[in-house]
């Protein structure tokens, strides 16, 4: 047990339970080596809730429906908001000045959706944004960027849009110079860009919560399903398979991957840049 | 859209083989009218039935009860007549007959014949066969990957295909093969390795599917092992090796005397593969050759075996230059407290392989902590054994660039007793990686540490901030407090910093740890009270007492705890009085210590509270009731399970049990009956498992099997201890 949560009582096999549910409702995963590191972080939340025991508070969040609001509290203690602007910028690149032209070129004046699927304090969004002003795609064609975090508080730091010098740290500096205003110590974003974002809270493990975002072009779902199981990964993809838009652009982080589970999409590589799309659906002759 | 036309007919015979029934989808494939059929015997109908040799299997059928199958590949056909449709291949329709006989009771009163046209499949099969000579590859791999997938065709023609030049092609019929994998494939397959095992490409896809398909393959593959030709004994030790038959040890084991290296070679690591204890003086025999081609083989298949009976043998290993570094992995795998004394001598010299000792010696230690509780034994083996040199080997490693895994060189290094040591280990306190092994390591050396770890406390990586003060605190030595309670305005690093001071127990540490207890945020709040509880000091009384009556509810509710803990008699009228504290939070915490108050008024104000008060206060008044010893608590718990307050219910049920009263089981019986929230059903038996008994057995054991796993192991456990 680590020093922060030495305070409360945690009755044997409770750690099991928690991380079983938290995995179960967010689809976050923690292996036996972790779980120290979870209670860490629920800690806080127990003693503020009053409870003494972690096993209360499992009770808690397994079954009062009346707590419900408690697993934003979760989701705000669990959340790794560690991010920054131009972050792996090989596939915005490859979605600006490839795939997007092709696509807007075959499907021509209906409006394009980007979902940033897990946009933090939403630097990957931002990104997306600029780097299509750069390339003027926003006098071209009607586009609309979604973002959403299963985290409120990294949602309330989106809205804000004023980010520490770390999170520029990979920008080159004229865009800097070009899409932020110093503020003190801080950089806020150009109001312009920023309110081409509309910003939400949800859950990737919850179908009802991303049905409406999902339906979109192209989704952007990086360095999340590191914290994942598996299992969830699967159950998220193929809810993005069954929203998004054909052909249906899926853009994943750097150190992950989906080859190993059998999924909808198919992997490609477009200018040095790998990009999942969906598998075009084989219909059989008996449906005619 | 598909022929909606049966492809199948059928007719009866009796015993004597005269037609009783001719259906007309038999008469459509076959043009021969029912009229025609009915009442003729089969030779009448059908004269060339003795010359094909096929009247025997219709009266075998009729004697011995026997279902007899004329497979159209031999036979092509019962009834002769022309395809339905021209084909390209066959004059006559093909077809697959069955033939079964008619029961009547338990006497045979004739025959069943099934007739199937096969022709349009066959015609198929034989276009697909084609396709397998065809000169391009994708006809080819189009042919060999249909003829695979589609279990409705013969897997023959793929054999042919096992020996295709194209790799693509070889692949789709070593899958068809395999998933096929009938007997007499297998056997055409053998036949060919043996003919054809010239061909590279054949043998190894014919091995392919050995090693995949489920048929027994060892007596043939044992057979080839002993055959002639080196490639083939080669290649016959691989699949055994890749079959993890433990019947194939034996000859196996005779083929590492075999005459060709590379069988030997092959047989040692199928020897691995198969985890044969019984090869294991056999394989460090051949390790001990010095054989350069056989020894690391022979080292891998000993680790992959992994019996550590072999340990011993290993070690003389650690002196061969060439076989060291896998004989030191061996080690550390497989080896007991015998190999450390070795393992260091090899540290303490010049140029030792340092990181992989380090690691070996690291998971001797983790293995002895998971299995004997006694990972410490391992770390006093090598403290004794290692020499200077040894030391500085290990801190020249840990200062090497470009490594990612520092944890064994940190863990070992922390193990050592050496000047030196701790300054190095100080600086990686910051790795997340090594965290907990720095911080034990810092704690192994004590006091020493000390200097080294003040000025950590000033660093600007807050991870080594962090580490210093775990490690202070763990360490106890009070002449940390003052730097200690200077971190705790560092509000990232209070929470820890309170809990040192509280490990550290000294006095000093008062002023500062009370100036948290109007902290803002709760858990800091609660890390200052533990801390507070855990000061021994005169002075405590003097200084809570009046901060009962702070403005600051924060000071207050943290004032009720510390007073509350200790039981101050003077503060028992402040205490009562703060039950009615306006703020909620303040009136909880007095309600949660009142049971520890030696007070006649204690009782009425808890049972007023659990009635009377806000649903967070009831619930608290219902955790405390658990504590109080009067005999009335049980009739009010009972009451309080029928709170509106979900909360107020499952602590009174929770309560209940620490009050172990046989009188409350009725209650608690109708909460696991009828409460709609689980949690307070899993409270309920959770307390009738600490009142125990037959009837509180009775009523878990009913809910072992409850649909919510978490109520059927709460169930589970309490009927164990209502048995016990």
């Amino acid at each position: 047990m680590t020093s922060r949560s030495q305070n409360l009582v945690l009755p044997e096999g409770t750690s099991t339970l928690i991380r079983n549910l938290i995995h179960e409702r967010t689809g976050m995963s923690f292996d036996n080596g972790k779980c120290d590191l979870l209670m860490d972080k629920l800690s806080p939340l127990v003693i503020e809730r009053g409870f003494s025991s972690y096993l209360d508070y499992y009770y808690l969040l397994k079954y009062d429906e009346t707590a419900r609001p408690e697993w934003q509290n979760v989701m705000n203690a669990l959340s790794v908001q560690e991010t920054y602007f131009w972050r792996e910028i090989d596939q915005v690149r490859a979605l600006v000045q490839t795939i997007l032209p092709q696509h807007h070129a075959q499907q021509g004046k209906s409006p394009i959706r980007i979902w940033s699927a897990a946009c933090a304090t939403g630097e990957e969004p931002l990104t997306i944004a600029i780097a299509l002003n750069e390339a003027g795609w926003f006098e071209r064609a009607s586009i609309q960027i979604m973002a959403s975090d299963a985290s409120s508080k990294a949602i309330d730091r989106a809205a804000k849009g004023v980010y520490r010098p770390r999170a520029l740290r990979s920008l080159p500096l004229h865009l800097r110079d070009r899409y932020f205003e110093q503020t003190g110590a801080d950089w806020r974003i150009r109001n312009d860009i920023h309110a081409r974002i509309k910003w939400s809270i949800a859950n990737l493990i919850d179908e009802r919560q991303i049905a409406p975002l999902a339906s979109a072009d192209f989704i952007f779902c990086r360095n999340v399903f590191i914290y994942f199981s598996e299992d969830a990964i699967r159950r998220v993809v193929r809810s993005f398979a069954g929203f998004i838009r054909p052909p249906g652009y899926l853009f994943i982080g750097a150190a992950e991957s989906l080859l190993r589970l059998s999924t909808d999409f198919n992997l490609t590589e477009v200018d040095d840049a790998f990009v999942y799309v969906k598998r075009p659906r084989v219909v059989s002759t008996m449906e005619y | 859209m598909t022929n909606a036309q049966p492809s199948i007919g059928v007719f009866t015979t009796d015993t004597d083989l005269v037609i009783q029934v001719w259906d007309a989808a038999l008469a459509r494939l076959t043009g021969i009218s029912e009229e025609t059929a009915l009442g003729k015997t089969v030779t009448a109908l059908l004269p060339d039935l003795e010359q094909r040799g096929l009247l025997k299997r219709f009266q075998r059928s009729v004697k011995d009860g026997v279902v007899e199958v004329l497979a159209p590949a031999f036979h092509h056909y019962l009834i002769p007549c022309a395809p339905l449709t021209p084909a390209k291949h066959f004059a006559n329709m093909q077809q697959r007959a069955t033939i079964a006989p008619l029961r009547d009771g338990d006497s045979i009163a004739g025959l069943i014949i099934t007739i199937e046209d096969v022709t349009e499949r066959l015609e198929s099969e034989r276009e697909l066969a084609t396709g397998l000579a065809a000169g391009d590859e994708s006809t080819r791999l189009n042919a060999a990957e249909t003829l695979s997938t589609d279990e409705s065709y013969d897997a023959t023609p793929l054999l042919g295909a096992l020996s295709d030049n194209s790799w693509r092609v070889r692949r789709a019929a070593v899958q068809g093969v395999s998933r096929r994998a009938a007997p007499e494939a297998i056997a055409a397959l053998l036949n060919s390795v043996v003919e054809h095992h010239h061909n590279a490409s054949l043998l190894n896809s014919a091995l392919q599917v050995l090693a995949s398909s489920d048929v027994d393959t060892l007596s043939p593959l044992l057979q080839l092992l002993q055959g002639p030709e080196p490639d083939l004994r080669m290649q016959a030790a691989l699949a055994l090796g890749e079959q993890r038959d433990a019947r194939a040890t034996g000859a196996l084991m005779n083929a590492l005397k075999d005459d060709d290296a590379n069988v030997r070679y092959h047989a040692i690591e199928a020897l691995g593969k198969l985890g044969a204890v019984d090869a294991m003086d056999e394989l460090a025999d051949i390790a001990e050759s010095r054989d350069f081609f056989l020894a690391f083989p022979a080292l891998d298949a000993l680790a992959k075996i992994g019996d550590p009976r072999i340990a011993p043998r290993v070690v003389s290993l650690l002196e061969d230059d060439l076989l060291r570094e896998p004989a030191i992995s061996l080690l550390g795998q497989l080896g007991d407290e015998n190999a450390v004394a070795p393992l260091t001598a090899l540290l303490n010299t010049p140029d030792a392989p340092t990181d992989l000792i380090a690691a070996a010696l690291a998971a001797l230690s983790d293995r002895y902590a998971e299995r004997y509780g006694e990972g410490r034994h391992i770390a006093d083996l090598t403290n004794r054994e290692i020499s200077p040199a040894g030391v500085q080997n290990l801190l020249e490693a840990l200062d090497a660039p470009g490594k990612e895994n520092l944890r064994p060189l940190a863990l070992v290094l922390g193990w050592l007793k050496r000047s030196g040591v701790e300054r190095a280990l100080t600086r990686f306190m910051g790795r997340d990686d090594l965290r907990d092994e720095i911080i034990e390591a810092l704690v192994q050396h004590g006091p020493a540490t000390f200097d080294l770890l003040i000025p950590q406390l000033e660093s600007e990586d807050l991870e080594i901030r962090r580490s210093a003060v775990v490690a202070l605190g763990r360490i106890g030595d009070a002449r940390a407090t003052p730097a200690l309670v200077n971190t705790l305005h560092d509000a990232n690093l209070a929470i820890d910093a309170a809990n040192a001071l509280g490990q550290i127990g000294d006095p000093q540490a008062l002023d500062g740890l009370l100036s948290l207890i109007g902290s803002d945020d709760a858990s800091t709040r609660q890390a200052a009270v533990s801390a507070l509880n855990s000061l021994a000091t005169s002075q405590m009384r003097k200084r809570i007492i009046p901060l009962l009556n702070d403005p600051d509810p924060n000071v207050r509710e943290s004032a009720v705890k510390i007073a509350g803990y200790f039981g101050y008699s003077e503060s028992t009228s402040d205490l009562l009085k703060l039950s009615s504290d306006p703020i909620e939070r303040v009136r909880t915490a007095v309600i949660e210590h009142l049971p520890y108050v030696e007070d006649e008024r204690v009782f009425n104000v808890l049972t007023h509270a659990l009635k009377e008060e806000t649903p967070n206060v009831r619930a608290a008044a219902a955790r405390a009731l658990g504590n109080v010893d009067a005999p009335e608590t049980v009739d009010h718990l009972v009451q309080a399970l029928a709170d509106e307050d979900v909360w107020v219910r499952y602590f009174s049920a929770r309560a209940l049990g620490r009050r172990r009263s046989e009188e409350s089981i009725d209650a608690l019986e109708r909460v696991v009956a009828g409460e709609k929230f689980n949690h307070v059903r899993i409270a309920a038996l959770d307390s009738l498992g600490q009142i125990g008994g037959r009837r509180s057995a009775a009523i878990a054991a009913g809910l072992v099997r409850d649909d919510d796993p978490d109520v059927a192991r709460a169930a589970q456990a309490t009927l164990e201890k209502s048995r016990q």
